[in-house]
């Protein structure tokens, strides 16, 4: 039997974009909101030290029954995880911004394509994030970190072993301050201080890491949220002009054969890089044979990220490893480059490590040592510290990188699954080994500072933090959605977050979706009714 | 008729029960096993951890162990990783296998010199390690439960932990554990010796 729900708003997916959406929407409008989300309710935060105390002992997955079954893809996923909250609930609640360079790759460095939004377009909306997730975070140099506004919460303090690594980077020439991260240096809306247990990713047992399950408690307590979990929306479905989407289509996972159709005013695809794109492409139809919003044909296309280089680094420092592993320092010094010069941009991260100072079983000589003879060598080797060093650098998306519908590959209800394929434009695979040279350059010049030595490098060829796919611009012709979000092709389609990146910057972006997001529910709510 | 030791109580389980039913009974008969009779590994324990620890000391790390593999949940579903869509269980109890090789030192200990591992001294039931080890790949500490020998999986065990890397640094760090964000600015207290405890 065929049900139908009507609202003014239907979000599509329940991750952090979406809570940042159904949040602006719920507190400056009076519109009826559902969210759709496939996965199931995440683990409360009432059972969380629990599962932490299962992930420290085995290894196990915090988050019991995250996933839908049969959704092996192929392609560098980010990550299974599909639940209430999405990815977002074992993000590392890192947030730094983008630069200002990060918005006109094209005018500055000559590569790749400029957003159709600038920073100062984005600065109130990076504000607004950083409030309503909660920010702890320390100004850096004005010059390198602008802002026009301090951080919602004072930064996490540096732990004793930061602030002799702080001195040691100084001595290299580079200032590093503590990087703001979404995680409460005091008790912030109702949710605890962090009393770093260290686990900020995978599962943060306190709640002082900011995940989107706060917002959808927050606001189904309120009543002003219907949040859906296990419906799998399979299609949004256009009206005969194709101007506009009627409603979408759901599967319910505990009544697959009674089909679910959502009607709504506008409709909020918020369903990350992968999923926004592959709906947008599963929704084809007459009048849009090639999927919605694909009159441009980049549906899919530029899938962007960053890759990074990481060293860990012998110094003759005494350092206590296991003060708060997962808090570092960070530095934008790399960020912003002035106009003409190499497009060689990177963000820097240090962190305290144990790598080459972990115990082990058997001497410089091979021979194996048991009892007091471990602990003896491991106090002797941990004389000196160990720094984590980590620099994400830019890559220019390439038209090719894409997410395409698998033709091999279906979900148990017969939709093809996404196939992904990430792939650097030209000008990345020119500059690649320069980048990555310069680097490993950079750790080495700070090794020399602190009289260390490079103890290994490692190039991670993944690409992190996983963007676009409907990316925005000013023309429909090589665009997917217009800066706010928008479709170019459907007048009440938007597509918010990750997807709609142009590019993938070099620093975590997390923030800089939210960012997006709120700034698309800014435009959203105008359409909508005003909050009585 | 014979007595029903825990070998001939597992061998009549295998020909009767479905695998899933026998690995669970197996693993519960080995965690039973090991509570009831902690005496071998409690002297492995002796014999593989820093005295550093005192008597008291080691025999809560072993216990800990022993914990650690009575919760072992074979197949359990691990952390995903990131950048793949491919999900990750936990192999194998390794507790069966632990108490077998358990019963090996004691075998060995019999043989060498007619008395019980756990009656041995420290310094003989470490060369028994030693014998038992020879050949196997000890250039690093394994994962746990992927540890050929229980007694490397003991170290794993003790050294991955919280403890270990307070006694390393002879500090209170904690790792891993809820503290008072605002101490984190200052050097680690230094920890107590044991005998000043």
């Amino acid at each position: 039997m065929r049900r139908a729900v009507e609202a003014d708003v239907c979000v599509v997916g329940s991750g952090i974009s979406a809570a940042m959406v159904a949040d602006r929407l719920s507190r400056t409008t009076g519109a009826s909101i559902v969210v759709v989300e496939a996965g199931d309710e995440s683990v409360p935060l009432s059972q969380r030290a629990a599962t932490r105390e299962r992930f420290l002992r085995y290894g196990e997955n915090p988050w019991l029954g995250d996933h839908l079954e049969g959704y092996e893809i192929d392609g560098p996923l980010q990550s299974r995880s599909m639940q209430v909250g999405g990815m977002a609930m074992h993000w590392g609640g890192v947030t730094p911004r983008f630069s200002p360079e990060d918005f006109k790759h094209k005018s500055v460095y000559g590569v790749g394509t400029d957003w159709p939004i600038s920073y100062d377009d984005l600065q109130p909306f990076y504000q607004e994030a950083e409030e309503v997730m909660g920010v702890s975070g320390e100004q850096g140099p004005h010059d390198m970190d602008p802002r026009a506004k301090p951080f919602p919460m004072p930064a996490i303090p540096l732990t004793y072993n930061l602030e002799l690594l702080k001195h040691w980077a100084s001595n290299a020439g580079i200032a590093m301050w503590s990087q703001p991260s979404a995680k409460n240096s005091i008790a912030y809306r109702g949710r605890a201080q962090c009393c770093r247990n260290d686990t900020c990713s995978p599962v943060c047992p306190v709640g002082a890491k900011y995940s989107p399950d706060f917002t959808w408690s927050a606001l189904r307590k309120t009543n002003k949220v219907r949040v859906v979990p296990r419906m799998l929306v399979r299609k949004l479905v256009l009206d005969p002009s194709g101007k506009k989407i009627t409603h979408a289509i759901a599967l319910d996972r505990d009544r697959p054969n009674d089909p679910v159709e959502y009607h709504a005013k506008t409709f909020v695809v918020a369903a990350g890089y992968t999923w926004s794109a592959h709906l947008l492409l599963l929704s084809a139809q007459s009048g849009a044979e090639n999927g919605l919003a694909n009159r441009s044909g980049l549906v899919g296309k530029y899938l962007a990220g960053h890759r990074n280089v990481g060293a860990y680094i012998d110094l003759p420092l005494r350092l206590y490893p296991g003060m708060n592993e997962q808090h570092s320092l960070v530095s934008k010094q790399f960020m912003r480059g002035k106009a003409g010069s190499p497009f060689i941009r990177h963000d820097l991260r240090v962190w305290e490590s144990s790598v080459g100072k972990a115990p082990r079983l058997a001497d410089d000589t091979g021979a194996l040592m048991l009892g007091d003879a471990i602990l003896d060598d491991w106090r002797k080797r941990a004389q000196t510290g160990t720094a984590r060093a980590r620099a994400y650098y830019d890559i220019v998306p390439d038209r090719s990188s894409e997410l395409t519908l698998d033709p091999a590959r279906k979900n148990a209800w017969g939709d093809p699954l996404p196939k992904l394929a990430f792939r650097d434009a030209p000008e990345s695979v020119a500059m690649r080994a320069q980048t990555e040279d310069s680097i490993k350059a950079l750790f080495a010049t700070m090794a020399k500072a602190g009289d260390g030595k490079v103890l290994r490098t490692n190039v991670d060829n993944f690409q992190d933090h996983p963007s676009g796919g409907c990316r925005m611009g000013a023309d429909p012709a090589n665009s997917v959605v217009d800066s706010w979000g928008r479709t170019h092709d459907h007048e009440n389609l938007f597509v918010v977050g990750a997807p709609t990146c142009v590019t993938g910057s070099c620093a975590n972006a997390t923030l800089t979706f939210c960012a997006l997001a709120l700034r698309s529910a800014h435009e959203i709510e105008r359409a909508l009714p005003r909050k009585a | 008729m014979p007595a029903l030791t825990r070998r001939t109580f597992l061998a009549s389980l295998a020909s009767t029960l479905p695998l899933a039913v026998i690995v669970r009974r197996a693993h519960a008969a080995s965690a039973a096993h090991l509570a009831s009779d902690p005496a071998t590994l409690d002297a492995l324990a002796e014999a593989v951890l820093p005295s550093a620890l005192g008597h008291a000391g080691i025999l809560k790390e072993a216990k800990a162990f022993r914990d650690w593999g009575t919760g072992y949940r074979e197949n359990a579903e691990v952390l995903h990783g990131y950048g793949t869509s491919r999900l990750r269980s936990l192999g194998p109890t390794p507790l069966t296998k632990w108490t077998a090789q358990l019963d090996d030192l004691d075998a060995r200990a019999q043989s060498a010199h007619q008395r019980k591992f756990r009656e041995l001294p420290v310094a003989e039931r470490a060369d028994i390690v030693r014998a038992v080890l020879q050949g196997q790949r000890t250039d690093r500490l394994p994962a746990i439960a992927d540890a050929s020998h229980v007694s490397l999986a003991l170290l794993a065990h003790f050294y991955d932990g919280s403890d270990a890397n307070d006694l390393c640094y002879e500090a209170k760090i904690g790792k891993a554990t809820c503290r008072p964000l605002a101490a984190q600015a200052r050097k680690p207290l230094p920890m107590l010796k044991v005998s000043e405890r």
